[in-house]
């Protein structure tokens, strides 16, 4: 196993310094403690000024008006305007429906090419291709999807000249919530493959097999055993899968040209279209975005720390 | 013990998802071939996206645009991963919080506050605002954080570093050979892993480069796309291989045990 | 400025070969709101645009916030008064008029008007080539459809029923029209100006595609050549002005399909190639064509941008 290698050589470091005083070479034992905060300091630098002072100047501008004095204005009218509201939970919904269908889709896929009888370039492939699909976004998709499921798409057609059924005069339509959130799991999905795979090999073949001797079912072992140890990091993809959805917006676009109301279709909209408006307004949109994230972000810490609690 | 055998709802799973994916892709081939007249097939499209010199311009930028990111990353954050690790587990809140961050505020208003912070509040120099590998290389490392960092977290995870450490300072050897003779090759597989997702996104990051009027492969994907019918198609097949192999390479260059090891002390 | 709008491959190239000097197009898709977004958010850069070509809309009142450089080009007298700003700030440079395109390998005829749209002979769905809440092209084939159902300039509503009529009646497709949803199948008929509908005849080589301007109901709208007041290369971007209201550079404009401002001018002095008149529509489907003014489309503007979502999008 890969991990003998340190523990071997930890072995022999503690048995040479049972023996031998710790040597303190320049005094660092006091002084390595600031040394280590050196280390750290460009990361807090750097995020700093590239991520929390820009977020920063847009959460402020939220609250400020045409000349820059402080005003709920702008936060109040996007909770009170309709179309705002109904685009906010157009895209929760959208989030929630594709983070649980993606995050359970993505599982399956996953445990399917991890678990030990499958061949190892199935979960080589799997991997590499969850990579870049999970970045396939925006207009290539879009019209894949349009030409697949489309009104002639090739699987419309199959559909309709081999079972004689058209999907289209049943009510089916791309071009609607149902038909956005299929093409979103085609990034949520690997987005979840490539986040729990690392997990699923923490499942240990030993557990298996010890269930198994014990009597276990493999419904048993995946109630008791599998389900309970993956449910941390379970929550945590399902929760990226929540925001990665609700932050998507090239796809959306390419898709409905804005016939779906989604909230960063409006922000893109304001920032870069014909509306000429209050750009305050597009940031009180986007503070409301932050906040639908940051709640989900915090119900995923207590979450977490309820479902661990058993493993200390 | 017998050795396990592929399982049958493995086999159903992956192709369903192998269905799922793969159609569409084909959908596209297939389109993207009928370019002749009344829609007979010929390759075309693909002649035409080869010979565009703006394909191979923006390509290029992409590319090295993904390297300068990678490389950035790495150097910001092995180190702070290393010491979170070794010394400072009481900063590690903090640290996941900043990588988990780009999460909670999407690129669209990501790129929102560059733009006013450092066009506006700050009169960044025109050299930063000009350039792509200034101002849209910082804001793509900070894409890459949470990727990057998780995959560097669970790799220092996996080996024990304090004995690493201990064993390479008791044999004499100051930080910086510490760090560079043995703590960085036994992270070599999370460092690719990170690496690679980092390709990734940035070969496919559209929402910035754009709001912030840059010309990179995905943006001129989404030009190609607004102007023309069959290039586009192809374009969006080729964009996807080429990512694709990129990945397949880096596995490559990365791959064997490293990466069994890393993996496996990878329980989140 | 896209290459395939208004024939504007040809007229940069023929700028080049001439002047030597190259239009470098950051972003050729941009909508004008964009187009003025880009010269506030580069400015002092390199990369900041040195002229936009934008809807009037997006004329006016950049202008009146500084943004635009005050410039007369050469043969600014005979461009129509209506097309210019009499302060300099901006020219109008061409006009269209809102037309029908079908993929006729789908559908079974291009209609002839807005009604024969809704015919139950017509076996196609039809598509604005945008959202028109957020795009000039869009919000004009709303007006246009309004002035054919008894609307007028000052009265964009029958436009928008219009339209919810048509949703209603499962033939209007409210998504992204791109080149490949047409040559697809998936937009066979598109609404978009009649430059762009026939200039896509060059676009669209492997099926026949055909266009048509609506008997009724003729809408016309003009785009406008300014200066950025900021720009880095203020006298390559004089120059560009001048080259395209010379008569070279409008008859470029013309063989793009477009009216260009000084076509009456232009044909007064008969300088006008035979074959470029016989290329365009016949004049009489242009003879009614209304252009409204700025107040009334700012008025229409903030009626779409409050009845659209929820007359015809149930949103």
């Amino acid at each position: 196993m890969g991990s003998e290698g340190p523990r071997r050589l930890g072995h022999l470091v503690t048995a040479v310094s049972a023996e031998v005083e710790r040597p303190g070479p320049n005094g660092s034992g006091r002084r390595r403690p600031s040394l280590a905060w050196l280390g750290v300091v460009p990361f807090f630098a750097y995020a700093t000024a590239f991520l929390l002072l820009p977020s920063a100047v847009v959460l402020i501008g939220a609250f400020q008006d045409a000349e820059g004095g402080f005003t709920t204005k702008n936060v109040s009218e996007v909770i009170h305007t309709p179309q705002y509201r109904h685009a906010f939970q157009t895209s929760i919904e959208i989030s929630l429906v594709t983070a649980v269908v993606g995050g359970l889709f993505g599982l399956l896929m996953a445990y399917a090419a991890v678990r030990a009888g499958t061949p190892r370039i199935f979960r080589h492939g799997l991997t590499t291709f969850s990579g870049v699909a999970a970045n396939f976004a925006g207009v290539p998709l879009a019209f894949a999807f349009i030409a697949t499921l489309g009104t002639l798409g090739i699987v419309t057609k199959f559909l309709d000249n081999h079972f004689g059924i058209n999907i289209y005069q049943h009510g089916f339509s791309l071009f609607t919530f149902t038909g956005v959130s299929i093409v979103y799991l085609y990034f949520q999905i690997p987005l979840m493959i490539l986040v729990i795979a690392p997990a699923l090999d923490g499942l240990r073949t030993e557990w298996r097999e010890a269930s198994a001797n014990l009597g276990g079912s493999s419904f048993q072992y995946w109630r008791h055993v599998g389900i309970p140890v993956l449910l941390p990091s379970i929550l945590g993809a399902a929760i990226l899968l929540f925001g990665n959805s609700f932050a998507a917006y090239a796809t959306a676009y390419a898709l409905t040209g804005g016939a779906v109301n989604l909230v960063p279709l409006i922000i893109g909209q304001n920032i870069g279209g014909d509306v000429l408006s209050n750009p305050h307004l597009s940031e009180a949109l986007a503070f409301g975005m932050i906040v639908v994230i940051g709640v989900s972000m915090v119900l995923y810490a207590l979450l977490h720390r309820r479902a661990s609690r058993w493993m200390r | 013990m017998r050795r396990p055998r592929f399982a049958i709802s493995s086999v159903v799973w992956l192709t369903l998802g192998a269905a799922y994916f793969v159609i569409p892709l084909a959908a596209t081939l297939l389109f993207s071939l009928q370019s002749g007249k009344n829609y007979s097939y010929n390759l075309s499209a693909y002649g035409q996206v080869i010979h565009d010199e703006e394909f191979w311009k923006t390509l290029r930028l992409s590319v090295v645009l993904s390297l300068e990111t990678i490389l950035i990353s790495l150097v910001l954050l092995v180190p702070t991963a290393y010491w979170v690790h070794l010394k400072l587990p009481r900063v590690r809140p903090y640290i996941e919080f900043l990588t988990i961050l780009p999460f909670v505020v999407p690129p669209i208003i990501l790129v929102v506050g560059l733009l006013k912070f450092y066009n506006g509040t700050v009169h960044a120099p025109l050299w930063f605002l000009e350039s792509p590998y200034a101002f849209l290389g910082s804001a793509y490392v900070v894409l890459a954080f949470p990727y990057v960092y998780r995959s560097l977290d669970a790799g220092f995870r996996a080996i024990d570093i304090h004995t690493l450490t201990e064993a390479s300072q008791s044999l004499g050897a100051p930080w910086r050979t510490t760090l560079a003779r043995v703590i960085i090759p036994n992270i070599r597989a999370a460092a690719l892993a990170g690496a690679f997702l980092t390709l990734a996104i940035v070969m496919g990051e559209f929402t910035i480069a754009s709001l912030a009027l840059f010309t990179t492969f995905p943006t001129y994907i989404n030009l190609v796309n607004s102007q023309q019918v069959y290039e586009a198609a192809a374009l969006s097949l080729i964009s996807f291989g080429i990512t694709w192999a990129a990945m397949i390479g880096l596995l490559a260059f990365g791959g064997g045990p490293g990466r069994r090891r890393a993996a496996a002390g990878a329980a989140d | 400025m896209p290459d395939d709008w208004a024939n504007y491959v040809e007229i940069k190239s023929t700028f080049k070969k001439k002047y030597g000097l190259e239009l470098a197009d950051e972003d050729p898709q941009a909508s004008s709101g964009a187009e003025v977004q880009a010269i506030i958010s580069l400015k002092g850069q390199s990369r900041a645009p040195d002229v936009v070509d934008v809807g009037p809309g997006f004329a006016v009142g950049p202008a009146n916030d500084g943004l635009y450089a005050k410039y007369f080009n050469t043969n600014f007298k005979t461009v129509p008064r209506a097309m210019k700003d009499g302060r300099g700030f901006w020219t109008g440079d061409y006009t269209g008029v809102i037309a029908f395109g079908a993929n006729l390998s789908v559908a079974n005829r291009v209609p002839t008007s807005w009604a024969d749209v809704l015919s139950s002979d017509f076996n196609a769905k039809i598509a604005l080539n945008d959202d028109p809440r957020k795009a000039n092209a869009a919000f004009s084939g709303v007006f246009s459809a309004a002035l054919a159902n008894g609307g007028s300039l000052n009265d964009i509503t029958p436009g928008i029923d219009y339209f919810a009529r048509l949703a209603k009646a499962g033939k209007f497709q409210p998504i992204n029209v791109t080149p490949q949803t047409v040559a697809s199948g998936q937009t066979p008929v598109t609404i978009d100006w009649d430059y762009n509908q026939l200039g896509y005849r060059k676009t669209y080589t492997n099926f026949k595609w055909a266009v048509t301007i609506p008997k009724t109901g003729a809408y016309a709208g003009y785009y406008c050549q300014a200066i950025n007041a900021t720009a880095p290369h203020p006298w390559a971007a004089r120059l560009w002005e001048e080259f395209l209201f010379s008569d070279q550079g409008q008859l470029l404009w013309l063989k793009g399909f477009t009216h260009p401002a000084r076509f009456d001018d232009l044909l007064k002095r008969n300088v006008v190639p035979k074959a470029l008149l016989d290329a365009l529509p016949p004049a009489s489907l242009y003879a009614g064509a209304k252009v409204a003014s700025l107040g009334q489309i700012s008025r229409a503007k903030a009626i779409v941008a409050a009845q659209w979502g929820p007359k015809v999008l149930g949103a």
